[in-house]
């Protein structure tokens, strides 16, 4: 860790970075000296460490006025006058060292005492601090340590005027742990705010969140950034339209997705096993996916046909997608790149793409079904969207049925973001996206390219958790129970995925970097891709049957 | 092995004790006579012999060299040497693997830091295991599919492929 001691603007912009909260760690566990100052050489106590901040600014301000105004250093400035005629005692400890340089350069000034804000600085010119105030002085290290969190946000407010009322300038020290718990606590506030219909409180708390989330590194201050914005375009009622974003730029984000964290891949994966287990014996195969867009889930199973103990089977893919904004007919585009592909390994190949702006306008009549072949239907994270009209997902479960699978595979988000109350979705959405960032972080492989538009990615499926209601509310998750609940009911039953869907998940996960961190687990027959002890998402495999309910 | 490893041994150290006998001569006359200027289809039935790593290595010795080691039948051998039986003719994969990029493609970007990482979760070493399960190559061979489909699209290249 470098730290440069004689440059102030470290210790003022360095705020929450890792070093300084070491620093605020050890200050509560010891009051002995500064163990990563000792290091260097320098003797400050830990309680002392604002004071001692405080002095380097000053004398960093004097320094640099001193040297605006001279123009050679020939001339007696002030660096000149502290490093040849100066006296310096015991350097190593700062704090009496720093202050002795301090009376040197103006006797008049005051010693300061711990945590008492520096207020006549009229030597030094007031301009310099202007921008420091402007900084409220909550978000920022607090003089009474322990601060009541969560009720009181109206107490929060007012502490913010009042210290900028005081014209003080206050000491720039950040706890990132202590503004990190404060973090939440304000968004969770402000989802309440804006339940209770409290706009006002909600604005005031919203611009809170901001400060706070300055405050944090990586991905905390990512997410709580995209939430900020969600919540903000809820209390202004700017609805993010999800209808004016192009497809193809929603596709070109889900790509960045695809190779930066491993959660598609899995899905494709696993999903492919179940097809390709339940396709054993088959010689003609129809797959019928819901969720084509670039299709990139297909080469690896016609590469798994073409190698089939046995010899490949005829394929034929069906495409369903939404229409898209620039009349270019993407769907047909993916078909000949998966037909080129099929070709070259010799895999009679059928492509046939169908646009609907909404799955529930698909019927099984229009699919051209034939006798003597075997079905599949897929959906990678589409059927969710489904219930945002009611009605919309048994229409569609009843026609998956008319098209006699012989297996279905799902994957679905495994959370619960679709409830009644806007707090639990709210609260239940930041666990699980924030969750889902931190894999994002730890997951080494990926490019700053892929990991940045994955981020943004997420960001819009928050907002529109957070800010949209009604039909536009598409994303709207659902756990595995729930599913099986709604799938069992209507009639269909489970396929266990075998072991060899287990085995190359995570065999696949070995790959990515961040091995430590993601889970694959089984849950009845379901495989879940988790991090750590969060499960993220769930793969399920479905047939036609009866299971008996009450 | 087709002949009993000792007559190889032997072939080889003819081989080798031809190689150094030309090389003397070649100094006796005042050429740069190198080990490098052995003839094409003898490299090629050496090469037959080694390991991936060995394989590889002798692609940077010189342009005919590289030549002859790239050459997919070469690798092929190194890739199913040791991977267990995966159910289908030899030539079904073949033509399989040829067609989405080949066999040196496939055990560099695929097979080799699959069976790396696997051994590395579950064996907490780096080294190769002998034997390739089924799994392994599965997964090398669906990953080699994708990387050709984005291929495809010239928006796809330049990406880090996985």
């Amino acid at each position: 860790m470098k730290r440069e001691h004689n440059s102030s603007s470290s210790v003022v912009t360095e705020m929450g970075g890792s070093g300084k909260n070491k620093m605020f760690e050890e200050q509560q566990q010891d009051a002995g000296f500064d163990e990563l100052l000792a290091v260097l050489g320098y003797k400050v106590r830990s309680s002392d460490m604002a004071e001692v901040a405080s002095k380097l600014e000053q004398l960093e301000m004097a320094m640099s006025v001193s040297n605006s105004n001279n123009t050679s250093f020939e001339e007696d400035g002030l660096l000149s006058q502290l490093s040849s005629q100066t006296v310096h005692y015991n350097p190593s400890d700062l704090s009496s060292w720093l202050q002795s340089m301090l009376t040197e350069i103006n006797p008049t000034t005051p010693s300061p005492s711990s945590n008492h804000p520096i207020t006549d600085n009229s030597e030094l010119g007031p301009s310099v601090f202007d921008d420091l105030r402007a900084i409220p002085g909550n978000a920022i290290c607090s003089s009474t340590p322990n601060e009541e969190l969560g009720p009181g946000p109206e107490r929060k407010r007012l502490k913010l005027l009042g210290s900028v009322t005081e014209s003080t300038r206050p000491v720039v020290l950040v706890d990132s742990q202590e503004t990190g718990i404060r973090l939440v606590h304000t968004l969770l506030a402000c989802a309440e705010a804006v339940q209770e219909q409290n706009l006002q409180l909600a604005e005031s708390l919203c611009k809170q969140i901001g400060f706070l989330a300055v405050s944090q590194a990586g991905a905390m201050r990512k997410v709580a950034t995209y939430f900020a914005e969600a919540l903000a375009c809820r209390i202004f009622r700017f609805y993010p339209q999800e209808s004016l974003d192009s497809p193809s730029l929603s596709e070109l984000l889900e790509l960045h997705f695809y190779e930066s964290c491993p959660y598609l891949k899995f899905a494709h994966f696993t999903a492919n096993q179940a097809i390709l287990e339940a396709f054993q014996g088959e010689n003609h195969v129809h797959v019928i996916d819901f969720s084509m867009k670039q299709g990139i889930q297909w080469p690896a199973l016609i590469q798994a046909l073409a190698l089939r103990p046995g010899g490949p089977p005829t394929f034929r893919l069906t495409a369903i997608g939404p229409p898209q904004a620039d009349n270019t007919d993407a769907l047909q585009q993916v078909g000949l790149r998966l037909a080129q592909l099929a070709e070259t390994v010799h895999i009679e190949f059928e492509y046939r793409g169908f646009v609907a702006s909404s799955l529930a306008d698909i019927d099984a009549s229009m699919l051209n079904l034939r006798a003597n072949e075997a079905v599949a239907v897929n959906s990678v994270f589409e059927l969710h969207r489904l219930l945002a009209r009611p009605g919309a997902i048994d229409k569609v479960l009843k026609s998956i049925k008319s098209m006699s699978p012989k297996i279905v595979t799902i994957v679905e988000q495994e959370a619960n973001h679709n409830g009644l109350v806007f707090l639990d979705r709210f609260t239940e959405s930041l666990h699980y996206y924030s969750t889902l960032f931190d894999s994002l972080e730890g997951c080494g492989t990926s490019s700053e390219d892929d990991q940045v538009m994955s981020e943004v990615y997420l960001g819009k499926q928050i907002s529109n958790v957070v800010a949209c209601e009604g039909v536009e509310r598409v994303e709207r998750h659902e756990t595995l129970s729930q599913w099986r609940v709604r799938l069992g009911s209507a009639g269909f039953s489970p396929v266990h995925l075998g072991s060899n869907a287990f085995k190359q998940a995570s065999m696949l996960l070995s790959l990515f970097g961040g091995v430590a961190g993601y889970r694959v687990e089984e849950n009845q027959g379901c495989l879940m891709l988790g991090w750590h002890t969060r499960p993220l998402i769930a793969t399920s495999a479905w047939q036609l049957g009866s299971v008996a309910h009450s | 092995m087709k002949r009993p490893p000792n007559a190889q041994e032997h072939e080889e150290k003819l081989k080798k004790r031809r190689i150094i006998q030309q090389e003397e001569e070649k100094q006796k006359l005042g050429c740069e006579a190198e080990f490098h200027n052995l003839n094409q289809d003898m490299l090629f039935e050496i090469l037959k012999h080694v390991d991936a790593p060995t394989l590889a290595k002798a692609s940077c010795v010189n342009k005919k060299w590289q030549k002859t080691s790239n050459d997919e039948r070469l690798w092929e051998m190194v890739c199913t040497r040791h991977w267990v039986n995966i159910g289908c003719p030899e030539e079904q994969v073949r033509s399989v693997v040829l067609a989405f990029g080949g066999f040196r493609l496939l055990h560099s970007l695929y097979l080799r830091p699959v069976l790396k990482a696997t051994a590395l979760s579950q064996y907490q070493s780096s080294t190769i295991p002998n034997k390739w399960g089924k799994d392994e190559v599965h997964l090398s061979l669906s990953l080699l599919s994708i990387r050709y489909y984005e291929m495809m699209d010239c928006n796809y290249k330049g990406r880090k492929k996985f």
